[in-house]
């Protein structure tokens, strides 16, 4: 039983970062802006953030240091998103070159930071903000364990912008003229919509959510940063794809893939895997070769927004 | 004359322009990076990275080709794969399977003779070119974007490749694969000593008979037209009765194959050179995406490019004396990327106002002429 | 008087066009203003203008006799100008009411609040007989409706002056019909209409004046009643323009096409979009089909190209069967294709003119050997088609084909397909967007390869042209043929009843 809980508390270390950064692609693409940086912006949202917790870890420590971390990494995935947004669609540049270009120089930055801040690339914090059980919820039988016992606010978090993402883009005025953007938007100019704006708001939003993203998989899942997210904002795409665009199937997608890389990384702990007697090697390889399973699976009645990845010429109206 | 302003008023320019722009924009922004760094280094770390190889003479010269060998060959298959219409971000996994399997047969087949290196080096190819059929095939029959896959089997090849050489060929003691066999090791054909002892070897030259073979292979023969055909309009190929389908899978099967080959060029080197078993993607297969942006597609651009990548990656190695970390040449090039997005925007307003000129010419020539405007 | 709305001295250019020159227009309250020219002729620019969707270079636009700034659609709007445009600006997965509120949402307490909208757009609808469904999305409802729901857009947002860019261009007669009428009664509760068009009976069915643009420049203002059509399309074109074509009786030959139960499935509704058609066309005829947008044709040329699968059924082409044969395999047997979007399928737009004039021959002996382009022969073959068949381009060969005008893309299209020296040549609206001079020319073509024996399947939308041009007209309905008739003995009108399904032969082919 004890192991069932731990996978639980687990996957959700591993799902929610992909949740909120597969959400932030989705806003983005339903823009009409198609944001392969997402891998980029979590590094710099997780560098900039681990720096800060680093910085300020001596004065400050718990749940409210981690807040003001989360806080930075917002911000600085939005910052770093700008530049994606401005080439994409003032400068109507391929936007998968430059998404490239932002994933390459995230890592390139933040180990030459680090170098020159401590003289190795890893930077390392102490982790003072696991919960060991949330008062009175944790104290459920059963749910109590398996949600609200060593868990972080991160997770709670995540679920949060997962809420407000669905009211947001299907509730209010943003939302559907958001939609429009990536649907047709020639159709959103003519009625007024600003088609520039709405499509900044969305990379934007990506920005913010991707950076969000990198701490949320950092914190509960190691004691240091190494300028490296592991592909996750890949597989973030991928959760996109496997969630048509959609919150409730990203939500899905999301633990589907989450679980499969908790098994990746903690099979040693599960005696029944563990007897099988197969490779790490396999394991670490899981998660990839079931995205590509499920890619080819989902991606034939592929709905994406039609105008994403189209630049907006207000000229050619 | 005439033919000078022709060019200039050509789309090749601005497209060159554009490159060369977005390369002065790269090295620019690696110089503020230096100065606000540490001011007083910065200029002659700059200079250093400038001049590259040449800060160690014709040794170093002799460097910059022998790294820039397999940056040829990924600057290809990028270039290859764009020119079709595909992204082969996948470069990176593509070349440590094809490493791998080169030095798989380097260490363990060294029964089959003394020019081992030869089939060393087409079991590299074969084995990047299977690595890139999987994103091929899913695009072609899943519409699966090649650019997710392609990422989804970098990171399988790495932890496979990781795998694989622990159990077979493994230096436990430096965590690295084993060394190849001497019959495996390419010739290195005098080159050595002509340069003073660098590292340079037959491979160069070999990756120079790739760029020949590929400029041919995508401008003067038919299976090139369709190619490209393909890539600039897939509806309008189908029309004409071409495959799409199959060339997607065979553009993505030749960029593969000549990813494998850099890895295949890399780990034959002799020089010491071994896959560490490290989870951490080849840079070298990214690499290739700069070079070929840089490049335009062009074999013969891409060559260049890929040697300027290779001068100011050795330039930001000999940096170091000045107290610098190398990854600024990383960041240096990432900045070229971005730009050269751009590049193709530029290269249209570079281009639109030559065209406007030249318009403005014409009309007035019709004019004094009294002809119809068309 | 004031008018309603009065542009003076608009003036517009884009990079090598000066698309409005000098131009005034004056729209009385209550009226319907035609807006009437060509294409290219400058009419949509000056609407969009008005629309806010351009900023003339010079020139202005008042209202109701004082000077207003139309800076976006939303200053249009706050004027109370609305537009309808030809090709409609609607999401395809929304709902009819979200797209009718899309940019004037009803908020409360940050969400949105639709019922009063809803309440209001079934008002709208029943007052001015305009039936939509609020809550089916655009992707499920036809083109007619979607274009009510575009009206009713308009009407929501109070728009008093109502603009409508070829409203008619994918409607049936008897929908014009009913556009017209709808029209009427906009005017009636006093709107103010323009709309922009180049047909001449629609003008002389609803407007009350017509104001003619050619290239760019103002010709003149005329009221419609007293106008006569000739009078309106020579001012139009710039010279009397002879409607009909000359073209010597049909000498029919062989069977060259056999079309017999040919079902075409839809990927995404259950309903076939071609069902069980057959039909024949013979050497030295040209055999038109008829229809409304939208209903098989396209698919029915795909199937019988091979560019689409065929579920059941059987093609012929002189004799051989070619059902499900590869589209190669078609051309090599003599089937040429000058395809409805020549962007699309036609060209290779980043390919220079001689490569595309050898798109569909490359791979033959001529052009090739052991895998590598005669790139010699290949340019010498080119420069024969542009001189022979009159292709004007900047650089000859050399010319990168996105850089050619549309006319001369098409011209070099139709002389590829025609030089290939094809038994059957399909033509699939080959004149759409071209202007006087280009239709003329690709007419007089056509009707050279049916006299010199070639079986022609034209398919087009142009009224006129399916008149005039061909020897038997089909009608497609709903993915069937429900007519065979010849043009020389039926009426548009009869046409039109045939083409909206209204009316159908008994037995056909």
């Amino acid at each position: 039983m004890n192991i069932l809980y731990f996978l639980v508390q687990q996957t959700m270390f591993f799902s929610i970062p992909l949740l909120v950064v597969a959400l932030g692609g989705m806003f983005s693409e339903r823009s009409g802006v198609v944001n392969i940086a997402l891998e980029g912006i979590m590094i710099i949202g997780a560098f900039t953030s681990v720096m800060t917790i680093r910085l300020l870890q001596d004065t400050m420590q718990g749940q409210g240091l981690l807040l003001i971390a989360l806080a930075v990494a917002s911000l600085s995935g939005m910052i770093y998103s700008l530049l994606h947004a401005y080439a994409s669609i003032n400068m109507k540049s391929d936007q998968v070159i430059s998404g490239t270009a932002l994933n390459m120089f995230a890592p390139a930055f933040a180990i030459f930071v680090a170098r020159i801040y401590q003289g190795t690339k890893d930077i390392q914090f102490t982790n003072t903000f696991r919960i060991k059980s949330v008062p009175l919820l944790g104290e459920i039988p059963i749910v109590g364990q398996l949600l609200f016992q060593n868990a972080y606010i991160t997770t709670y978090i995540g679920i949060a912008i997962l809420i407000i993402s669905s009211i947001v883009l299907y509730k209010t005025k943003f939302g559907l003229r958001l939609r429009a953007c990536g649907e047709n938007p020639q159709a959103a100019d003519s009625v007024g919509v600003n088609v520039y704006g709405m499509r900044y708001s969305g990379v934007l939003i990506s920005g913010a959510l991707a950076g969000l993203g990198g701490l949320i998989f950092v914190v509960p899942t190691s004691s240091g940063f190494g300028a490296t997210v592991s592909g996750y904002g890949f597989l973030a795409l991928a959760v996109m794809i496997f969630g048509q665009w959609k919150p409730n199937r990203i939500l899905f997608a999301a633990f589907f893939f989450g679980f499969m890389k908790t098994v990746s990384a903690a099979y040693s702990g599960i005696p029944f895997l563990r007897d099988l007697d197969i490779s790490g090697g396999v394991y670490k390889m899981m998660p990839y070769i079931i995205t590509l399973v499920v890619l080819a699976l989902s991606s034939k009645k592929s709905q994406s927004p039609r105008a994403a990845g189209t630049p907006y010429d207000v000229g050619k109206r | 004359m005439k033919k000078f302003k022709e060019w200039v008023a050509s789309s090749s320019f601005s497209s060159v322009s554009a490159s060369i722009g977005a390369i002065l924009v790269g090295l620019l922004l690696g110089l503020i990076i230096l100065i606000i760094t540490n001011p007083s280094q910065a200029f002659p770390a700059f200079f250093t990275i400038l001049s590259g190889g040449f800060t160690n003479g014709i040794k170093g010269l002799g460097n910059v080709l022998y790294y820039s060998t397999p940056l040829i060959l990924t600057g290809l298959s990028v270039g290859f794969a764009f020119k079709t219409g595909l992204f082969n971000i996948g470069a990176s996994g593509q070349m440590v399977v094809g490493g791998f399997v080169a030095i798989l047969i380097g260490v363990r087949c060294e029964f089959l003779g003394s020019s081992l290196w030869i089939v060393a080096l087409l079991g590299a190819i074969l084995a990047g070119a299977l690595w890139a059929l999987i994103p091929g095939i899913f695009k072609a029959l899943f519409n699966v974007h090649e650019v997710i896959s392609s990422i989804m089997m970098n990171y399988i090849g790495m932890y496979l490749v990781n795998m694989l050489i622990v159990k077979y060929i493994f230096d436990s003691i430096r965590n690295q694969s084993m060394i190849v066999a001497e019959s495996a090791v390419m010739p290195k054909l005098g080159l050595d000593t002509l340069t003073n002892g660098s590292s340079l070897n037959s491979g160069f030259l070999i990756a120079i008979l790739f760029v020949i073979v590929t400029y041919i292979i995508l401008n003067k023969t038919v299976f090139g037209y369709e190619l490209i055909a393909c890539g600039f309009n897939q509806e309008a190929s189908k029309y004409a009765g071409i495959k799409a389908k199959r060339n997607v899978v065979l553009a993505m099967v030749i960029a593969g194959a000549l990813a494998g080959a850099a890895g295949g060029l890399m780990y034959l080197a002799g020089s010491g050179q071994r896959i560490m078993v490290v989870d951490i993607l080849l840079s070298e297969g990214f690499m290739g995406i700069p070079i070929a942006l840089l490049g335009l597609s062009n074999p013969i651009g891409i060559f260049f490019s890929a040697i300027f990548i290779g001068h100011i990656k050795v330039g930001g190695f000999y940096m170091q004396l000045y107290d610098f970390v190398p990854d600024i040449i990383d960041i240096m090039i990432s900045v070229i990327i971005y730009f050269s997005a751009f590049a193709l925007m530029v290269k249209g307003v570079i281009g639109f106002l030559l065209k406007k000129q030249k318009r403005k010419k014409e009309k007035s020539q019709r004019q004094k002429n009294g002809g119809k405007v068309e | 008087m004031d008018y309603a709305i009065e542009m003076q001295g608009i003036t517009k250019s884009f990079p090598g066009i000066l698309a409005n020159d000098r131009i005034s227009l004056q729209l009385k309250k209550g009226e319907i203003h035609a807006l009437l020219g060509e294409n290219g002729a400058g009419k949509s620019t000056l609407m969009s203008i008005l629309f806010g969707l351009y900023k003339p270079d010079k020139g202005i636009i008042k209202k109701d006799g004082k000077q207003i700034n139309v800076a976006n659609p939303n200053d249009a709007n706050n004027y109370g100008i609305g537009m309808v445009h030809q090709h409609f600006k609607l999401v395809h997965n929304f709902t009819v009411l979200e797209n009718i509120i899309m940019g004037v949402e009803p908020v409360k307490r940050g969400l949105l609040k639709l019922d009063d909208a809803r309440k209001r757009v079934i008002q709208l609808s029943k007052q001015y007989k305009l039936f939509v469904d609020p809550d089916q999305l655009i992707s499920d409802i036809t083109v007619g409706m979607q274009q009510r729901v575009e009206i009713i857009k308009m009407l929501y947002r109070d728009n008093e002056i109502l603009i409508f860019d070829e409203p008619t261009a994918m409607l049936t007669p008897q929908e014009i019909d009913e556009l017209m009428g709808i029209m009427r009664g906009l005017a009636k509760e006093g709107k103010s209409i323009l709309f922009i068009t180049h047909k001449l009976d629609e003008i002389k069915q609803v407007a009350d004046r017509c104001t003619i643009l050619r290239k760019g420049k103002y010709i003149d203002t005329l009221d419609v009643e007293t106008s006569t059509k000739e009078t309106l399309s020579e001012l139009m074109v710039g010279r009397k323009i002879d409607f009909t074509v000359h073209k010597d009786k049909a000498k029919l030959g062989d069977e060259i096409l056999k079309v017999e139960n040919l079902t075409v499935k839809s990927k995404v509704i259950k309903k076939n979009k071609v069902h069980n058609v057959s039909f024949n066309v013979k050497a030295g005829e040209i055999v038109c089909i008829a229809g409304i947008d939208g209903n098989g044709q396209a698919e029915l040329v795909y199937a019988i190209t091979g560019l689409e699968k065929t579920e059941e059924g059987r093609i012929e082409l002189h004799g051989k069967d070619i059902t499900g044969t590869r589209i190669r395999e078609r051309s090599d047997s003599g089937m040429s294709h000058i395809p409805e979007d020549r962007h699309k399928h036609g060209l290779i737009l980043d390919y220079n003119l001689a490569k595309n004039l050898v798109l569909q021959t490359y791979y033959k002996d001529d052009f090739q050997k052991n895998g590598f382009l005669k790139f010699n022969e290949i340019n010498l073959y080119a420069d024969k088609l542009i001189e022979k068949y009159d292709v004007r381009s900047g650089q000859g060969g050399k010319s990168i084909a996105r850089t050619m005008s549309g006319g001369n893309q098409q011209k070099a299209i139709v002389a590829r397909e025609i030089d290939r020296n094809p038994e059957l040549l399909v033509a699939v609206q080959p004149t759409r967007g071209l202007d006087v001079g280009a239709i003329e020319y690709i007419h007089k073509q056509l009707i050279e390869q049916r006299d010199s024996g070639k079986a022609v399947l034209l398919v087009s939308l142009e009224l006129d042209e399916v008149m005039n041009v061909s020897d038997r007209i089909l009608v497609i309905y709903e993915g069937e043929i429900v007519a065979d008739l010849d043009p020389k003995k039926t009426t548009m009108q009869e046409l039109g009843l045939y083409m909206s399904g209204a009316k159908r032969e008994e037995k056909v082919v």
